[in-house]
């Protein structure tokens, strides 16, 4: 499902190059659940934004779903990036005026889905993060936890093949960011890819496959046999 | 994205800020109604002027001393103040000969000081014949008679005034009718007063209008011996432009002109002075719709600041909606809706705005006088200019924000502060 060969990237700032990512090689199949780990710097923002179609790499190649990105226009990362990605992140980017059916609605927006289809569709992910209750209510005016289960259906509603969850439990307590990572497990658990970045070991210990990176390389890339209890976050 | 669904986002947002909405729309609001009101104001005006030109009737045909102007715009050299006296009484009399021609009057013009008792007023005198009154439409008067043949060809010193000339000078109560009055120091009987009050044509003021027999006014006031127009009729059974090229004719013939291109008058019918005096008010009307317009551009720029300052504030906005599949067209389309939107609601509120004023303007004029005859303008085209010009503003003010947002990187709009 995700291939990349040798990828690199460097920015230019002020005629300084800074290299990003210094060529990741690695395969995702389709139904894995991959926590990319590593420290500030280490470039695992950089190598989310290039695998969900943010960016393009400077270098290498990189091959979703058997289409290389270098091939496609930016309309077509535009549209894959509708109908095949979904996306959480650490700071929710919800339309806080908006209510839960509007923000979930978004991506809708710019997809083929004819609007008489959409209520069903946006009603079953707010459903399936268990906030049916919240549907009309202003997303500015629920907590942390729900906000980023308001993001998940956002993720969710166009029945994304990937999720890509940038830090997702970063600004949530605990017990809410236990309650987010079961949700994508669960996910995960039904067939859906996830892809994961972040800092903390023991959200990253939720995923079938953990891949550290430093200084933009890939440092080690290993299964994980032996599941976390699944208490509290740290 | 459907443009339905555009639509739905842009009204959220507007709808959103409202108060911010409705101060940013003031500026399109104040410039539609602006443009509105000063473009029917200017067709009122126009329909005033020309309904005076045509109350002349469509077969008098003015004669005025001086060479024609170069373009329709300008005046004959006589009305720009320079004395040319080409007009003279053997004119009168081989005008008169013609067939083709009903009456030909001579008019002089002046003003003076208007004294009856204690009381004084400086008003413009006519002098003229006793055909004055049938070519000026003006024979009908509420006390009194009009002066006659006798008079002129006599000299007699006897004035028609007009009803507010009378009230003034005698009050409510006093019969006007052979009383005797100075104008400029000349003594006049009152023979007189002219039952039609407010303006007559070319916004000659009936009210305070003062006619003498021309010999007098030519003798006695201003010491001169030409005229300073002759108002022909035409007659009926002959075409308007065919009594015109009589008159040159009979004109040139008598100032022993023979290059037509060097003749010492300028004749003018209806038709031609609505011709200049439409172009005229047209320019006007278009400049002043002009002026207005720049209150337009300043409420435009109101329009694009304020759209810049809500990309800005919208930017991780911007940023999700493109992380989830909106691409810079769809961005781009989304803001230049609310821009539109914005001009357009703007617009609809100026017509509405410029509507009221242009009423209040129309009721209020006529309650104070009536008899000018001013009329309701409030042009079709106006209405639809100020609805085009709104959603132009709008994409033209719109399209710089829209652009930006656009444009955006959704890396570094997610990551704005």
């Amino acid at each position: 499902m995700i291939d990349v060969r040798d990828l690199k990237k460097e920015y230019t700032d002020e005629e300084t190059p800074t290299r990003a990512l210094r060529g990741v090689t690695f395969t995702i199949n389709k139904g894995e659940f991959v926590s990319i780990m590593g420290p500030s710097g280490s470039g695992k923002s950089t190598l989310l934004q290039i695998l969900s179609f943010l960016d393009r790499p400077t270098g290498g190649s990189y091959t979703f779903q058997n289409k290389g990105i270098e091939e496609m226009t930016d309309q077509e990362l535009a549209h894959t990036r509708n109908k095949d990605m979904g996306f959480v992140f650490q700071s929710f980017n919800l339309l806080s005026r908006l209510t839960v059916y509007d923000n979930v609605e978004i991506p809708l927006l710019y997809s083929d889905i004819l609007p008489a289809k959409r209520r069903t569709l946006i009603e079953e992910a707010v459903r399936s993060v268990g906030l049916e209750e919240k549907l009309h209510t202003e997303a500015g005016k629920l907590s942390g936890g729900q906000k980023q289960r308001v993001a998940i259906a956002r993720a969710l509603v166009t029945d994304p093949n990937v999720i890509f969850a940038d830090e997702p439990t970063g600004n949530l307590d605990s017990e809410s960011g236990l309650q987010i990572m079961e949700i994508l497990a669960s996910l995960h658990a039904k067939g859906r890819t996830v892809l994961l970045v972040t800092h903390e070991t023991q959200t990253a210990e939720f995923a079938d496959r953990v891949i550290r990176m430093k200084d933009g390389r890939v440092e080690s890339d290993t299964m994980i046999t032996e599941r976390v209890s699944r208490g509290p976050l740290k | 994205m459907l443009v339905r669904d555009a639509f739905k986002t842009a009204t959220r947002s507007l709808t959103h800020g409202k108060m911010r909405s409705i101060l940013t729309m003031l500026g399109i609001v104040i410039g539609i109604a602006s443009v509105i009101i000063l473009m029917s104001i200017g067709q009122s005006a126009q329909d005033l002027i020309i309904g005076q030109v045509q109350s002349i009737g469509s077969n008098l045909i003015i004669v005025v001393p001086g060479a024609p102007s170069g373009s329709g715009f300008s005046a004959p050299a006589s009305a720009q103040g320079i004395v040319i006296t080409s007009l003279q009484q053997k004119d009168i009399d081989a005008l008169a000969r013609e067939p083709a021609i009903d009456l030909a009057v001579p008019e002089v013009r002046g003003q003076a000081e208007v004294v009856y008792g204690n009381t004084n007023k400086t008003e413009s005198y006519t002098g003229s014949t006793a055909d004055f009154f049938t070519v000026s439409n003006l024979a009908k008067v509420s006390e009194g008679q009009t002066f006659s043949k006798g008079d002129v060809d006599s000299g007699n010193h006897v004035v028609v005034i007009g009803p507010d000339l009378a009230q003034t000078l005698f009050g409510p109560n006093v019969d006007p009718i052979n009383k005797i009055i100075r104008v400029k120091d000349v003594s006049f009987r009152i023979v007189g007063v002219l039952a039609k009050s407010g303006t007559g044509a070319f916004g000659v003021d009936i009210g305070n209008i003062i006619v003498m027999p021309i010999t007098v006014a030519q003798k006695q006031l201003l010491g001169i011996t030409y005229f300073n127009v002759i108002v022909v009729q035409a007659n009926a059974s002959y075409d308007v432009n065919f009594v015109k090229s009589r008159i040159s004719f009979i004109l040139q013939q008598n100032h022993g002109i023979t290059d037509s291109a060097k003749v010492d008058f300028t004749i003018q019918t209806q038709a031609d002075i609505l011709s200049i005096l439409g172009s005229i008010t047209s320019v006007l009307t278009l400049f002043l719709a002009a002026i207005a317009s720049i209150s337009l551009i300043v409420g435009g720029i109101g329009i694009m600041n304020i759209m810049l300052v809500s990309v800005t504030e919208r930017t991780r906005e911007i940023g999700l909606r493109k992380a989830v599949g909106a691409t810079n067209g769809d961005i781009l389309q989304q803001f230049l809706i609310e821009s539109v939107m914005l001009t357009f609601a703007g617009g609809v509120i100026g017509i509405a705005f410029g509507a009221v004023v242009v009423g209040a303007v129309y009721f209020g004029i006529n309650a104070f006088n009536p008899a000018l005859g001013w009329t309701f303008a409030f042009p079709l085209s106006s209405v639809v200019l100020g609805l085009i010009v709104s959603g132009v503003a709008g994409i033209a003010f719109g399209i710089y924000p829209a652009r930006q947002a656009g444009k955006k990187n959704p890396i570094d709009a997610l990551r704005y502060e």
